[in-house]
């Protein structure tokens, strides 16, 4: 098992890999997060009738598999759309993040309508009271609190997400799986290779999950 | 208004073969729920049980589970075990690594309604002479459960949801294999993922809807 | 209002698009470049070397062909599924991906003549005792998704009535489930199938029997409606063999025998 064909040459292309796992991840995550507190104010402020436009199409990004997703919207974009509008081409790359980030903000605006609604409302008839705008208790008010209750689920999500990215290169990312797969056509060591590419996933995920756990537990303490 | 001719009929003609497809995804969703509650409530009982040894298998079980991707997970009890001489079909490999995957999330959520349920009930009911297996089983595990019930409707939307990535260890019976099998052989690809989107779209709705309605039935209290 | 208007603007946009419509060859020619589509996990017909670049018959399939039309070659790697929506989204031109010339797919996209042919081999595990094609009747066996022989394989196995057919996503799947005795036997190429067999990756699997079909007729492939490229293609695939390219590069990434023939008696193309 240990005598491998694997070079130097090899474990670069996979940390290239893993740079470019990361860097999805990144970007999803943060267009996400502010889509999914854009459209989570959204939600709350509407009152659950009219926002159910919006609540349907997010709760669409929630039940259907993320492969089918990134299938269907390559598919739309590169032999319907890009044909049709005679744009230049659309790479696999902007077509993961945009799927991977609406993804996100589907489940963020869950998690930050959930924060919003832990805040007690008498609380914020106080501050409102108090002559502050809705502007400034939603700032001074709701958003210290609602993180706190958020946050854990979010970090949740995030992981969430940088483990559901290893499902973009069907769209021809090279991310860590796909180069993984690279290296396996062409070293045919499938197992060895797998478990170092599970093993980078454990070692970014299980301190991050760990971090999150002791947040959970030191803010429900008080 | 496209520049692209959609052959919808030649999709929609597939449609019994989809749903087919669809049936054997409830089918392994369901199967790898129950054998993933069923492991988690081990695996919460291990991790409760004071022994290193049990606790840490419930540990790395749980770790393992949620800390690396599900793909790679379903590709391991194929191929990981397939070098150890453990043949299993790509329908058990599917069902297993998802059921393995549920048996963790799960886990960790038993753990937090634990918290919820006050350690004077296990001493109240020890007191009325039940032994410390019987106070589980019969007064702390249905309110564990019960306080668990709408993250296990959640971890069953995502079994149904897993069931996509079966492809990699050669599954083709459920929704998304059969729907691989007909892309790779027309080249359609928009119309017939477009047709399994929505085939998903309302199995998940389903799920979610019954089990609003049960929760309204079970709890009404 | 301003729906109305980005719409109209998209309709103006495809009809300008459709009435301008520049012919690919004269593209390819003005932009300087081939951008040929080649599957890179299927050796010896694509695949990386020790630094991870591109190589293979149809790597040097793809530069004869831009050096034909005076242009740099450009090598984009797709998967055998991602072929087609790489050619419909433009961003590539052709297609040498050793792709089989199957009428389903005509109906979408436009093919050569063609330009290689593969005998099929049927590959097994010695512990599954099967010594020829028949051999394989009710047993497990696999093949990647998508294929040629894997489509033949599949139907095989339902006209069986008996056995398992399972399609693995890439070649090193399938020789991996072969070798740990997951599948009991496999039709793949028989070049591929030789090249995994010497590797000595996946001890316990040999070469039985060569497979009963039809020889496996891929072809290059473009946009089904651009004929003046389709019928340059033609000309250059009969060039190759006619000035014994072909016979060159077989040898240089096949090896020592006589190349496929590429013509079916009896019948024009």
């Amino acid at each position: 098992m240990f005598n491998t064909g694997l070079t130097s040459n090899d474990l670069w292309l996979l940390a290239q890999g893993a740079g470019m796992t990361l860097l999805v991840t990144a970007i999803a995550v943060s267009l996400g997060t502010i889509l999914g507190i854009i459209f989570g104010v959204l939600r709350y402020q509407l009152g659950p009738w009219w926002a159910l436009p919006l609540t349907f199409v997010l709760d669409v990004f929630r039940s259907i598999p993320l492969l089918i997703q990134l299938i269907l919207a390559n598919a739309f974009v590169n032999m319907i759309l890009v044909p049709t509008l005679k744009i230049g081409k659309v790479s696999g790359f902007t077509v993961a993040c945009g799927v991977l980030a609406m993804y996100t903000a589907a489940y963020c605006s869950e998690i930050v309508r959930g924060g919003i609604e832990a805040v007690p409302a008498n609380l914020r008839r106080a501050s409102r009271s108090l002559g502050m705008s809705w502007g400034q208790d939603m700032w001074n008010i709701v958003m210290p609190l609602a993180t706190r209750v958020a946050l854990p689920s979010w970090i949740g999500l995030a992981l969430g997400v940088m483990k559901d990215s290893a499902l973009v290169y069907i769209v021809q990312v090279p991310e860590l799986l796909k180069n993984t797969q690279i290296l396996i056509t062409r070293l045919q060591e499938p197992l060895l290779l797998l478990m170092i590419c599970g093993l980078f996933y454990f070692l970014i995920s299980f301190p991050i999950a760990r971090f999150g756990g002791y947040l959970e537990k030191r803010w429900s303490n008080d | 208004m496209f520049n692209y001719s959609f052959r919808w009929n030649q999709a929609f003609a597939s449609l019994p073969q989809m749903l087919e497809g669809a049936w054997v995804t409830i089918q392994i969703a369901l199967l790898s729920m129950a054998i993933g509650i069923t492991i988690a409530i081990l695996l919460t009982v291990f991790r409760r049980s004071g022994n290193k040894l049990l606790s840490g298998v419930a540990s790395t079980w749980v770790e393992v589970a949620r800390n690396t991707p599900a793909l790679f997970q379903i590709y391991m009890v194929h191929f990981g075990l397939g070098g150890f001489g453990i043949h299993l079909s790509p329908y058990l490999s599917l069902l297993i690594g998802i059921a393995f995957n549920n048996a963790g999330y799960l886990a960790e959520n038993f753990r937090g309604a634990l918290k919820a349920i006050p350690e004077t009930q296990t001493r109240a009911a020890r007191s009325l002479g039940m032994s410390q297996g019987q106070a589980f089983t019969n007064v702390v595990m249905p309110q564990m459960l019960r306080i668990s019930f709408l993250p296990i409707t959640n971890q069953m939307v995502w079994a149904i949801l897993m069931t996509s990535l079966g492809a990699v260890v050669a599954m083709n019976t459920d929704l998304f294999g059969v729907t691989k099998a007909l892309t790779d052989r027309t080249f359609r690809t928009f119309e017939y993922f477009a047709i399994a989107a929505v085939i998903f779209y309302v199995i998940t709705k389903v799920i979610t809807v019954s089990a609003r309605l049960l929760a309204a039935r079970l709890f009404r209290y | 209002m301003k729906v109305s208007i980005a719409l109209g603007g998209i309709a103006l946009a495809a009809s300008l698009a459709t009435t301008a419509q520049a012919d690919k060859l004269d593209d390819i020619i003005a932009s300087g470049t081939l951008r040929c589509a080649v599957v890179l996990d299927f050796p010896p017909m694509g695949s990386r070397d020790a630094s991870n670049n591109p190589i293979g018959f149809d790597v040097d399939y793809c530069s004869d062909l831009a050096a034909a039309l005076g242009v740099k070659p450009e090598v984009v790697e797709t998967t055998f599924p991602e072929r087609i929506p790489a050619l419909m989204s433009g961003s590539v031109d052709v297609a040498v991906a050793s792709t089989s010339d199957t009428l389903e797919r005509a109906k979408t996209v436009g093919f050569s003549i063609p330009y290689y042919a593969f005998e099929n081999a049927v590959v097994a595990s010695e512990k599954s005792g099967i010594t020829d094609a028949d051999g394989m009747k009710g047993k497990v066996v696999g093949a990647t998704a998508g294929t040629y022989e894997a489509i033949w394989l599949e139907e095989q196995v339902k006209s069986w009535g008996a056995g398992e057919f399972r399609p693995y996503q890439n070649q090193a799947d399938v020789f991996l489930a072969l070798s740990q005795g997951q599948l009991d036997a496999t039709v793949s190429t028989m070049e591929v199938a030789q090249a995994n067999v010497k590797t000595g990756n996946f001890p316990g699997i040999q070469i039985v029997d060569k497979a009963p079909m039809v020889p496996d007729y891929v072809a290059l492939i473009t946009l089904r409606e651009e004929y003046g490229l389709i019928n340059f293609m033609d000309l250059f695939v009969n060039q190759q063999v006619r000035t014994g390219r072909y016979a060159e590069l077989y040898k240089k990434w096949v090896g020592e025998g006589e190349p496929a023939s590429l013509t079916i008696p009896g019948v024009y193309r």
